[in-house]
Protein backbone atom coordinates (compact mmCIF):
# COMPACT_ATOMS: atom_id res chain seq x y z
CA UNK A 1 0.00 0.00 0.00
CA UNK A 2 1.59 3.43 -0.93
CA UNK A 3 0.92 6.41 2.29
CA UNK A 4 -2.56 7.82 0.77
CA UNK A 5 -3.65 4.54 0.94
CA UNK A 6 -2.70 3.53 4.40
CA UNK A 7 -3.96 6.94 5.61
CA UNK A 8 -7.58 6.33 3.88
CA UNK A 9 -7.29 2.73 6.13
CA UNK A 10 -6.38 4.72 9.10
CA UNK A 11 -9.18 7.04 8.62
CA UNK A 12 -11.64 4.42 8.02
CA UNK A 13 -10.74 2.30 10.81
CA UNK A 14 -11.58 5.49 12.68
CA UNK A 15 -7.36 5.47 14.14
CA UNK A 16 -7.72 7.95 16.95
CA UNK A 17 -5.80 11.50 17.48
CA UNK A 18 -4.49 11.77 14.12
CA UNK A 19 -3.59 15.71 14.06
CA UNK A 20 -1.94 15.53 10.95
CA UNK A 21 -1.08 14.47 7.71
CA UNK A 22 2.20 15.26 5.91
CA UNK A 23 2.41 15.76 2.80
CA UNK A 24 5.39 14.17 0.71
CA UNK A 25 7.89 16.26 -0.50
CA UNK A 26 7.81 19.52 -2.58
CA UNK A 27 9.05 19.39 -5.74
CA UNK A 28 10.53 22.90 -4.89
CA UNK A 29 13.89 22.43 -3.03
CA UNK A 30 13.35 26.04 -1.71
CA UNK A 31 9.61 25.40 -0.70
CA UNK A 32 10.94 22.74 1.63
CA UNK A 33 9.84 22.61 5.16
CA UNK A 34 13.39 23.33 7.63
CA UNK A 35 13.95 20.15 9.01
CA UNK A 36 11.79 17.66 7.05
CA UNK A 37 13.46 14.92 5.63
CA UNK A 38 10.90 14.81 2.76
CA UNK A 39 9.26 11.52 4.45
CA UNK A 40 5.56 11.79 4.31
CA UNK A 41 4.02 11.19 8.12
CA UNK A 42 1.11 11.04 10.24
CA UNK A 43 1.27 13.39 13.27
CA UNK A 44 -0.09 11.65 16.32
CA UNK A 45 -1.53 13.02 19.69
CA UNK A 46 1.01 11.88 22.06
CA UNK A 47 -1.45 10.12 24.52
CA UNK A 48 -3.57 8.32 21.45
CA UNK A 49 -0.32 6.88 20.26
CA UNK A 50 -0.77 3.37 21.94
CA UNK A 51 -3.96 2.80 20.64
CA UNK A 52 -2.90 3.99 17.25
CA UNK A 53 0.14 1.75 17.46
CA UNK A 54 -2.20 -1.17 18.45
CA UNK A 55 -4.39 -0.20 15.29
CA UNK A 56 -1.60 -0.16 12.86
CA UNK A 57 0.08 -3.32 14.37
CA UNK A 58 -3.78 -5.33 14.17
CA UNK A 59 -5.92 -3.83 11.60
CA UNK A 60 -5.22 -6.89 8.77
CA UNK A 61 -4.89 -4.12 5.99
CA UNK A 62 -1.98 -2.52 7.82
CA UNK A 63 -0.24 -5.32 9.65
CA UNK A 64 2.89 -3.42 10.97
CA UNK A 65 4.02 -6.48 12.58
CA UNK A 66 7.64 -4.67 13.32
CA UNK A 67 8.78 -1.41 14.73
CA UNK A 68 11.66 -0.34 13.16
CA UNK A 69 12.54 2.55 15.43
CA UNK A 70 11.69 5.36 17.63
CA UNK A 71 13.65 8.43 17.99
CA UNK A 72 12.98 11.99 19.19
CA UNK A 73 14.76 14.98 17.51
CA UNK A 74 15.34 18.35 19.07
CA UNK A 75 14.61 21.13 16.28
CA UNK A 76 15.80 24.05 17.56
CA UNK A 77 16.49 26.19 20.75
CA UNK A 78 13.67 28.57 20.00
CA UNK A 79 11.01 25.59 19.92
CA UNK A 80 8.62 25.12 22.49
CA UNK A 81 8.30 21.56 21.02
CA UNK A 82 10.23 18.00 21.02
CA UNK A 83 9.36 15.37 18.04
CA UNK A 84 9.05 11.93 18.80
CA UNK A 85 9.32 9.77 15.13
CA UNK A 86 8.33 6.60 15.12
CA UNK A 87 8.89 3.99 12.22
CA UNK A 88 7.15 0.93 11.48
CA UNK A 89 7.08 -1.59 8.96
CA UNK A 90 5.17 -4.25 7.39
CA UNK A 91 7.09 -7.01 6.03
CA UNK A 92 4.75 -9.29 4.93
CA UNK A 93 2.64 -6.21 2.77
CA UNK A 94 5.60 -4.54 2.39
CA UNK A 95 4.94 -0.77 3.61
CA UNK A 96 6.28 1.38 5.96
CA UNK A 97 4.63 4.09 7.86
CA UNK A 98 6.58 7.61 9.58
CA UNK A 99 4.74 8.58 12.69
CA UNK A 100 5.24 11.76 14.89
CA UNK A 101 4.56 13.29 18.13
CA UNK A 102 4.68 16.77 19.22
CA UNK A 103 5.72 16.65 23.09
CA UNK A 104 6.23 20.27 24.91
CA UNK A 105 9.92 20.68 26.35
CA UNK A 106 9.50 22.22 29.63
CA UNK A 107 7.47 18.04 30.51
CA UNK A 108 7.55 15.96 27.99
CA UNK A 109 5.71 12.94 28.78
CA UNK A 110 4.04 10.50 27.05
CA UNK A 111 2.99 6.85 27.94
CA UNK A 112 5.01 4.08 26.90
CA UNK A 113 4.72 1.99 23.61
CA UNK A 114 6.12 -1.10 25.19
CA UNK A 115 3.25 -2.98 25.80
CA UNK A 116 2.01 -3.10 22.00
CA UNK A 117 6.04 -3.18 20.89
CA UNK A 118 8.46 -4.71 22.67
CA UNK A 119 11.62 -3.02 20.84
CA UNK A 120 10.46 0.07 21.86
CA UNK A 121 11.77 -0.67 25.38
CA UNK A 122 15.90 0.26 24.30
CA UNK A 123 14.43 2.62 21.94
CA UNK A 124 12.60 4.18 24.71
CA UNK A 125 15.50 4.42 26.99
CA UNK A 126 17.73 6.16 24.68
CA UNK A 127 15.04 9.02 23.96
CA UNK A 128 14.69 8.72 27.74
CA UNK A 129 18.64 9.84 28.68
CA UNK A 130 19.47 12.08 25.62
CA UNK A 131 16.14 14.29 25.32
CA UNK A 132 14.73 14.03 29.09
CA UNK A 133 11.52 12.34 27.61
CA UNK A 134 9.33 10.10 30.12
CA UNK A 135 7.74 7.26 29.11
CA UNK A 136 4.87 6.64 31.78
CA UNK A 137 4.95 3.02 32.59
CA UNK A 138 8.44 1.93 31.39
CA UNK A 139 9.37 -1.27 32.32
CA UNK A 140 12.76 -0.59 33.15
CA UNK A 141 13.74 3.34 32.85
CA UNK A 142 17.50 2.63 33.41
CA UNK A 143 20.17 4.68 31.49
CA UNK A 144 21.01 2.25 28.17
CA UNK A 145 24.02 4.19 26.95
CA UNK A 146 25.69 6.88 29.54
CA UNK A 147 26.76 6.03 32.52
CA UNK A 148 24.27 6.05 35.69
CA UNK A 149 25.12 9.03 37.52
CA UNK A 150 25.17 11.23 34.31
CA UNK A 151 23.54 14.66 34.71
CA UNK A 152 21.75 16.59 31.92
CA UNK A 153 20.15 15.54 28.13
CA UNK A 154 22.93 15.84 25.87
CA UNK A 155 20.97 15.93 22.79
CA UNK A 156 19.06 18.34 23.59
CA UNK A 157 19.62 22.03 22.04
CA UNK A 158 19.69 23.61 25.11
CA UNK A 159 22.22 21.02 26.93
CA UNK A 160 25.25 22.64 28.73
CA UNK A 161 28.57 20.37 28.78
CA UNK A 162 29.87 19.04 31.72
CA UNK A 163 33.32 20.60 32.99
CA UNK A 164 34.12 17.73 35.12
CA UNK A 165 32.74 13.63 35.30
CA UNK A 166 33.57 11.97 38.95
CA UNK A 167 36.35 14.09 39.15
CA UNK A 168 37.98 13.81 35.53
CA UNK A 169 38.32 17.46 33.67
CA UNK A 170 36.38 17.57 30.36
CA UNK A 171 38.22 20.81 28.98
CA UNK B 1 75.52 -31.37 38.61
CA UNK B 2 78.40 -33.56 37.76
CA UNK B 3 76.97 -34.24 34.60
CA UNK B 4 76.02 -31.06 33.46
CA UNK B 5 79.35 -29.68 34.83
CA UNK B 6 81.22 -29.83 31.33
CA UNK B 7 78.11 -29.55 28.96
CA UNK B 8 78.05 -25.32 29.01
CA UNK B 9 81.90 -24.91 28.91
CA UNK B 10 81.72 -23.34 25.48
CA UNK B 11 78.20 -21.96 25.79
CA UNK B 12 78.40 -19.25 28.27
CA UNK B 13 77.78 -16.33 27.58
CA UNK B 14 78.68 -13.34 29.81
CA UNK B 15 76.39 -10.02 30.32
CA UNK B 16 74.85 -7.24 33.11
CA UNK B 17 71.92 -8.02 34.61
CA UNK B 18 70.42 -4.98 33.61
CA UNK B 19 70.98 -6.09 30.12
CA UNK B 20 69.32 -9.06 29.92
CA UNK B 21 66.42 -8.02 32.35
CA UNK B 22 65.73 -5.17 29.30
CA UNK B 23 66.63 -7.00 26.56
CA UNK B 24 64.54 -10.12 27.39
CA UNK B 25 61.55 -7.21 28.84
CA UNK B 26 61.70 -5.60 25.71
CA UNK B 27 61.32 -8.62 23.05
CA UNK B 28 57.95 -10.17 24.98
CA UNK B 29 55.92 -7.40 25.22
CA UNK B 30 52.76 -9.27 24.94
CA UNK B 31 50.30 -6.72 24.33
CA UNK B 32 46.15 -7.11 26.03
CA UNK B 33 43.38 -7.82 23.65
CA UNK B 34 41.42 -5.08 23.45
CA UNK B 35 39.95 -2.40 20.99
CA UNK B 36 37.67 0.49 21.83
CA UNK B 37 37.69 1.98 18.20
CA UNK B 38 38.26 2.12 14.50
CA UNK B 39 42.19 2.28 15.49
CA UNK B 40 41.39 -0.93 16.53
CA UNK B 41 41.37 -2.46 13.30
CA UNK B 42 44.83 -1.05 12.08
CA UNK B 43 46.46 -2.73 15.14
CA UNK B 44 44.77 -6.11 14.02
CA UNK B 45 46.30 -5.20 10.81
CA UNK B 46 49.95 -4.72 12.48
CA UNK B 47 49.45 -8.08 13.92
CA UNK B 48 48.01 -9.92 10.91
CA UNK B 49 50.94 -11.29 8.39
CA UNK B 50 51.37 -8.46 6.57
CA UNK B 51 53.09 -6.34 9.16
CA UNK B 52 53.31 -9.04 11.65
CA UNK B 53 54.03 -7.85 15.39
CA UNK B 54 55.37 -11.19 16.53
CA UNK B 55 58.63 -9.96 14.63
CA UNK B 56 58.94 -7.91 17.69
CA UNK B 57 58.26 -10.21 20.35
CA UNK B 58 54.64 -8.15 20.66
CA UNK B 59 52.35 -10.81 18.89
CA UNK B 60 50.86 -12.44 21.59
CA UNK B 61 47.81 -10.81 22.49
CA UNK B 62 46.94 -11.82 25.88
CA UNK B 63 43.20 -11.98 26.57
CA UNK B 64 43.24 -11.53 30.48
CA UNK B 65 45.41 -8.14 31.76
CA UNK B 66 47.11 -10.29 34.87
CA UNK B 67 49.10 -11.96 31.39
CA UNK B 68 49.51 -9.19 30.03
CA UNK B 69 52.84 -6.56 29.90
CA UNK B 70 51.54 -3.76 27.33
CA UNK B 71 48.11 -1.56 26.90
CA UNK B 72 47.54 -0.51 23.63
CA UNK B 73 44.80 1.94 23.85
CA UNK B 74 43.59 1.50 20.79
CA UNK B 75 40.17 3.93 20.11
CA UNK B 76 38.34 6.25 21.72
CA UNK B 77 38.08 6.44 25.47
CA UNK B 78 34.72 7.61 27.14
CA UNK B 79 34.25 8.10 30.33
CA UNK B 80 32.07 4.94 31.08
CA UNK B 81 34.87 2.71 29.41
CA UNK B 82 37.92 4.92 31.19
CA UNK B 83 36.48 3.40 34.03
CA UNK B 84 36.88 -0.18 33.01
CA UNK B 85 40.40 0.56 31.39
CA UNK B 86 41.62 2.25 34.72
CA UNK B 87 40.37 -1.47 36.70
CA UNK B 88 42.29 -3.26 33.91
CA UNK B 89 45.21 -0.91 33.88
CA UNK B 90 45.45 -1.81 37.84
CA UNK B 91 45.12 -5.76 37.13
CA UNK B 92 47.79 -5.77 35.17
CA UNK B 93 51.16 -7.21 36.79
CA UNK B 94 54.24 -4.93 36.90
CA UNK B 95 56.70 -3.68 34.89
CA UNK B 96 53.79 -2.41 32.79
CA UNK B 97 53.85 -0.07 29.45
CA UNK B 98 50.81 1.82 28.10
CA UNK B 99 50.71 2.74 24.25
CA UNK B 100 48.10 5.64 23.58
CA UNK B 101 47.08 4.47 20.14
CA UNK B 102 45.38 7.78 17.51
CA UNK B 103 44.35 10.95 18.30
CA UNK B 104 41.17 9.94 20.51
CA UNK B 105 43.43 8.07 22.98
CA UNK B 106 45.99 10.79 22.98
CA UNK B 107 43.43 13.76 23.56
CA UNK B 108 39.80 12.86 22.19
CA UNK B 109 41.21 13.17 18.68
CA UNK B 110 37.96 14.59 16.88
CA UNK B 111 35.67 14.22 19.81
CA UNK B 112 37.66 16.83 21.17
CA UNK B 113 34.86 19.97 20.98
CA UNK B 114 31.77 18.10 20.80
CA UNK B 115 32.10 14.52 22.74
CA UNK B 116 30.24 15.38 25.57
CA UNK B 117 31.43 11.53 26.93
CA UNK B 118 34.64 11.34 25.50
CA UNK B 119 37.72 11.86 27.96
CA UNK B 120 40.44 13.99 26.56
CA UNK B 121 42.68 11.36 26.49
CA UNK B 122 43.42 8.48 28.38
CA UNK B 123 46.52 9.50 30.12
CA UNK B 124 43.73 11.56 32.27
CA UNK B 125 43.34 8.19 34.28
CA UNK B 126 46.30 5.88 33.29
CA UNK B 127 50.16 6.77 32.44
CA UNK B 128 51.18 6.86 29.26
CA UNK B 129 54.50 5.79 27.61
CA UNK B 130 54.27 6.55 23.89
CA UNK B 131 52.02 8.64 22.15
CA UNK B 132 50.99 7.72 18.61
CA UNK B 133 49.85 10.26 16.32
CA UNK B 134 47.22 9.64 13.54
CA UNK B 135 43.08 8.94 12.68
CA UNK B 136 43.74 5.91 12.74
CA UNK B 137 47.30 5.37 12.39
CA UNK B 138 48.71 3.17 9.86
CA UNK B 139 50.13 -0.49 10.99
CA UNK B 140 53.53 0.85 10.33
CA UNK B 141 53.08 3.83 12.17
CA UNK B 142 51.98 1.68 15.48
CA UNK B 143 55.41 -0.29 15.34
CA UNK B 144 56.89 3.07 15.01
CA UNK B 145 55.47 3.19 18.00
CA UNK B 146 56.80 -0.17 19.64
CA UNK B 147 60.67 0.43 18.76
CA UNK B 148 60.64 3.62 20.51
CA UNK B 149 58.64 1.91 23.71
CA UNK B 150 61.47 -0.80 23.51
CA UNK B 151 63.83 1.83 23.03
CA UNK B 152 63.00 3.09 26.44
CA UNK B 153 62.91 -0.04 28.32
CA UNK B 154 66.22 -0.42 27.07
CA UNK B 155 67.21 3.01 28.86
CA UNK B 156 65.56 1.26 32.29
CA UNK B 157 67.44 0.12 35.26
CA UNK B 158 66.46 -2.30 37.36
CA UNK B 159 69.71 -3.30 39.62
CA UNK B 160 72.08 -0.48 38.90
CA UNK B 161 70.39 2.67 39.90
CA UNK B 162 71.22 5.75 37.35
CA UNK B 163 73.74 8.26 38.84
CA UNK B 164 72.11 11.44 40.01
CA UNK B 165 70.69 13.29 37.07
CA UNK B 166 71.15 10.56 34.77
Amino acid sequence: MDFQAIVDRLKAVQAPGIVEVGEPRPADKAAKDKGRSGQPFVRVEPDALVEFLTICRDEPHLRFEMLVDICASDPGKDEPELWILIQLLSVELRHRLFIKAHLPKEAPRMPTTTAVYRAAQWHERECAEMFGVTFEGHPDPRHILLPDDWEGHPLRKDYEFPTQYRGISCD
Amino acid sequence: MALLREAFKENVLTTKVDWLLNWSKAHSLWPMTFGLACCAIEMMAAGASHHDLDRFGAGAFRATPRQADLMIVAGTVNFKMGERVKRLYDQMASPKYVIAMGACATGGGPYHTYGYSVMKGVDRIIPVDVYIAGCPPRPEALLEGLMKLQDKIRRSNVIRKPASGG
